[in-house]
């Protein structure tokens, strides 16, 4: 797959688990979501914004450390708190998020860790009044996501629909 | 339990072990379905902390085709057998007897063919460790995915991460000199089953 509308932007790359920020002419992408949620913030008149790539929901459910920006009550939170202190005021702030599917859907252990990511992440962007604009989440078909910090475009790509933007 | 970043050289190289034992069933099996013969490389055992995803298909959106067993019995943790896309295809190709490059897609019918040599491939792997350290393993009916390489890994690795803070993976790589397949499969036992596969040689 070609990358979309790439150009010579600067592309920064949010890893499994991790968290980032960026602000145009830089676009924020993370590939191949499976279970995983991406979470898109972004402040269209600064035009900056975060995402971040949870696993998991809560920090209950591994009992081991590590990041611990790859759970959704972790991560949610941080994306907002540092937006906010970079100076976008919580009502401006637009959310988008993607992924969530259950890529081995026959598997009954393995089906409901992307829905619960997708509800925790909703769950947390709710503490804050923030409702999401748009979303493209739930089926079993992995996606890549990236965050247009000009135009607050969230492309998602996946093998079987191609590209969509949100 | 067990942490699997913390096992002995003497331990380690028991896995590996059993790795190949196991690989070499499954290879065998593989031979007699497809009719030629189909040779494997030694395991490799990898340690993957938790957040990170084996790169191992080239890039994280390579496309590949993958069936994952879960395991039932005395151990618990995962088969998961895949290949690039082209690679399954060939394979495909391979079981039907034609000339490498038939297939072009895939269609339930490649599914259905490409799980059921991944189950093959798993029992006869599961069923040699089985006689080997005493223990009953059976594979957990299998499920197909066809979709980029590391969103399939990820989701395989989720089932142990929540237990540990990495992961052992025994990776085998299967291949044919002839035409162009090149296959892997992942047996990551759990940090708790890994004691227990441990424990009955005698490796604790």
């Amino acid at each position: 797959m070609e990358p979309s509308r790439s150009g010579e932007v600067n592309v920064i790359e949010v890893g499994v688990g991790g968290l980032a920020f960026g602000q145009f002419p830089s676009l924020l992408m993370t590939p191949a979501l499976g279970s995983c949620v991406g979470v898109t913030l972004w402040d269209p008149i600064k035009q900056r914004g975060g995402m971040a790539h949870v696993m998991l929901p809560t920090t209950g459910d591994s009992q081991m450390k590590g990041e611990a920006t790859r759970f959704a009550v972790v991560a949610v939170p941080m994306l907002v708190d540092k937006l906010v202190r970079m100076g976008s005021p919580l009502k401006r702030l637009e959310a988008k998020l993607a992924g969530g599917s259950a890529m081995f859907g026959g598997d009954i252990t393995m089906a409901s860790i992307g829905q619960r990511n997708v509800s925790e992440v909703k769950a947390q962007l709710a503490r804050y009044g923030i409702r999401p604009v748009g979303e493209d989440v739930g089926g079993s078909h992995a996606r890549t996501i990236e965050l247009h910090l000009d135009t607050g475009v969230l492309v998602v790509r996946s093998y079987l629909y191609g590209m969509r933007e949100l | 339990m067990m942490r699997p970043d913390q096992l002995s050289e003497m331990q380690l190289d028991t896995l590996r072990e059993v790795g190949s034992i196991g690989a070499g069933h499954a290879a065998t099996a593989l031979s007699q379905l497809v009719g030629q013969k189909v040779d494997l490389a030694v395991p490799v055992l990898q340690l993957v902390p938790i957040g990170q995803v084996p790169e191992i298909f080239g890039g994280p959106e390579t496309l590949v085709a993958a069936v994952y067993n879960r395991l039932l019995g005395d151990l618990k943790g995962s088969i998961l057998f895949a290949a690039p896309r082209a690679s399954s295809l060939a394979l495909v190709d391979m079981l039907r007897n034609r000339p490498a490059g038939t297939t072009k897609s895939f269609g339930r019918g490649e599914q259905g063919l490409m799980t059921h040599v991944a189950s093959v491939l798993a029992s006869a792997y599961l069923a040699s460790i089985g006689r080997l350290a005493d223990l009953s393993l059976l594979p957990a009916p299998p499920s197909f995915a066809l979709d980029m390489a590391a969103a399939i890994l990820e989701a395989v690795m989720l089932q142990v991460e929540q237990r540990a803070d990495c992961a052992l993976l025994v990776v085998t790589r299967f291949f044919e000199n002839e035409s162009p397949v090149d296959m892997h499969l992942f047996f990551m036992p759990d940090p708790d089953s890994l004691e227990v596969l441990l424990g009955r040689l005698g490796m604790t």
